[in-house]
């Protein structure tokens, strides 16, 4: 009897055990910690908000302002790419090419996004291939100096990473709806671009969202691209926990990391309140329907 | 429907292909930087790349990136698997799968402080547990995801039919599910591989006295900044990584009949 009860429920557990124990248990623990207090180099156990007072007082809040206006902007940014292309492949060609230009997108999100932002850096540096090909076709005279080590390189590295991964979401709720729907829009005498706002847009919002928030979180915690695109000083929220934890001030990199985790969390629970789940991932977890 | 292929469709495509064209454009120079002479118009070279096996820590790194990167692929794709038949047999699939999802919804740097502070407090110190531990979390996600498609394609019906020929659990899971399912199994494996290879910030954070190429990469740039060998050690990774995805689209396209879409019970 236990060895049956173990065979049907141990496997399904164990990734739920995994997921719990070093998923779930360490976030916890970062919004524990981010009340404790350091007594030198030992953090000791405690509650005070020492550590969100450091945060907010200090120049720091400026890095908040910073990142999640360079949040906004990189996920607005890469709706707008990311929205047609799901919908072209989602409406507009066969499920085979679909597939296959997303796995395209695929390949360049897999190699490391370090490797590409490094990248990046020549090709919109002084000498590097954009201000050549601009130089040389006569539109510019000398090198645009703002393309490396400012905000809109910042913002080129983000919307490139997060913006392929955008498209998933936005063409799994996209390619659910039902075209029966769009037909009877379209036969009920709605020129396109009202069966567009009215129908087609409404029924994908659980994707644009799901995307949204994923490339949101993604860019406000970012702490590579900012050092290696935005410049010497240059910091978002990640390099902010990053930088706390090199001075080893444990507390203080958990209260920034929990800021973090709180607008995921917020944003997620929105998400989960304001959307059918079963409407999104209804493909995937409703199988043969 | 007849597709009508009118001019707003063929520049449709040319959008997307532009846009395929800035995303694919960084994984360029390093290629190139890679094979450029020390002192310009020599030969193209491939010295920076025989340079790399000259360097001790780096040698160790490679070693210690393939053996996370199998640790990872099996433990990701089995956990996958697990979770996939969670996400059938348990009563709250939405719950399963947002629990497996959610390290995607969270920034690399909080979650490897996160495990970093868990760690510590566990006072558990063995590196490549730790290494191994983090990227398995980060993989997962994505294993189960590809995992869950591949089963969502499979009808339970046949296992039903595997029950009432007098089939256990595991002998109707062996016999008839996991080779329906095989495809999504092997893309798991070769997702989580290439997640590992490509991993940095959560593994810079745990990762102790082990060095995997990712973190090394990382380490020599902050300290001594780019080099030649530098780059090519990001065209291999570069390389590996296409290679890996083409391996599984060729193997996958070859072996599978869920990956050609077709639904065996004909739909």
């Amino acid at each position: 009897m236990l060895r049956r009860l173990l065979a049907r429920w141990a496997f399904p557990a164990l990734p739920i055990g995994f997921a719990v124990v070093f998923v779930v248990l360490p976030l916890a623990l970062t919004i524990a910690v981010s009340f404790w207090t350091r007594v030198g180099l030992v953090v000791r156990p405690a509650f005070t908000f020492t550590s969100y007072e450091a945060f907010f007082a200090g120049a720091r809040l400026l890095v908040f302002e910073r990142s999640f206006l360079a949040s906004i902007e990189a996920t607005v940014l890469g709706l707008l790419l990311a929205y047609p292309i799901a919908y072209f492949l989602a409406f507009k060609v066969s499920p085979r090419a679909a597939r296959t230009v997303l796995l395209l997108f695929t390949v360049p999100f897999l190699v490391n996004y370090i490797i590409r932002a490094f990248a990046w850096t020549w090709l919109l540096g002084r000498t590097g291939l954009i201000n050549t090909l601009l130089m040389a076709s006569g539109l510019t005279n000398e090198p645009l100096d703002w393309l490396l080590y400012s905000d809109v390189a910042v913002l080129i590295g983000l919307v490139t990473s997060y913006m392929p991964f955008m498209i998933f979401p936005l063409w799994l709720s996209l390619s659910g709806i039902d075209r029966r729907l769009i037909q009877a829009s379209w036969m009920l005498g709605a020129p396109p671009a009202r069966t567009f706002l009215r129908v087609t847009l409404p029924l994908s919002l659980p994707g644009v969202f799901a995307a949204s928030i994923f490339a949101f979180v993604g860019c406000f915690g970012e702490s590579a691209i900012p050092v290696i695109m935005g410049g010497v000083g240059y910091q978002m929220m990640g390099n902010s926990i990053a930088s706390a934890m090199d001075v080893l001030n444990y507390p203080l990199a958990a209260a920034i990391s929990t800021v973090v985790l709180a607008a995921m969390m917020s944003l997620l629970l929105v998400w989960y309140l304001a959307f059918d789940a079963r409407a999104f991932l209804g493909m995937i977890l409703r199988p043969g329907k | 429907m007849p597709r009508r292929r009118s001019a707003t469709w063929f520049v449709s495509w040319c959008g997307l292909i532009a846009v395929l064209f800035v995303i694919y454009l960084p994984l360029v120079p390093p290629i190139l930087f890679s094979v450029t002479p020390a002192e310009p118009g020599g030969m193209l070279t491939l010295q920076w790349y025989l340079a790399l096996w000259r360097d001790p820590v780096l040698v160790s790194a490679i070693g210690t990136s393939l053996e996370v990167g199998i640790v990872v692929a099996a433990a990701a794709t089995i956990l996958g698997l697990g979770a996939a038949m969670a996400i059938r047999s348990l009563r709250v699939p939405r719950f399963v799968l947002a629990l497996m999802l959610l390290p995607l919804f969270v920034p690399g740097v909080s979650m490897g402080l996160a495990t970093a502070l868990f760690f510590r407090l566990a006072g558990f110190e063995v590196s490549f547990a730790k290494i191994a531990i983090v990227q398995t979390a980060w993989a997962l996600p994505f294993a189960t995801l590809i995992v869950v498609t591949a089963m969502s394609t499979f009808d339970p019906v046949y296992l039903e039919a595997a029950y009432v020929s007098g089939a256990g659990r595991w002998r109707a899971f062996v016999d008839v599910e996991l080779p329906l399912i095989r495809s999504g199994i092997s893309g798991a494996a070769t997702f989580s591989l290439i997640l590992s290879f490509n991993e940095t910030i959560r593994t810079a954070v745990v990762q102790g006295p082990l060095n995997t190429v990712q973190t090394y990469i990382w380490s020599t740039y902050k300290q001594v900044g780019l080099s030649p060998a530098l780059y090519a050690l990001m065209s291999l990774l570069i390389l590996l990584t296409v290679a890996l995805v083409a391996a599984f689209v060729v193997g996958g396209a070859r072996t599978s009949p869920a990956a050609s879409g077709v639904n065996p019970r004909g739909r």
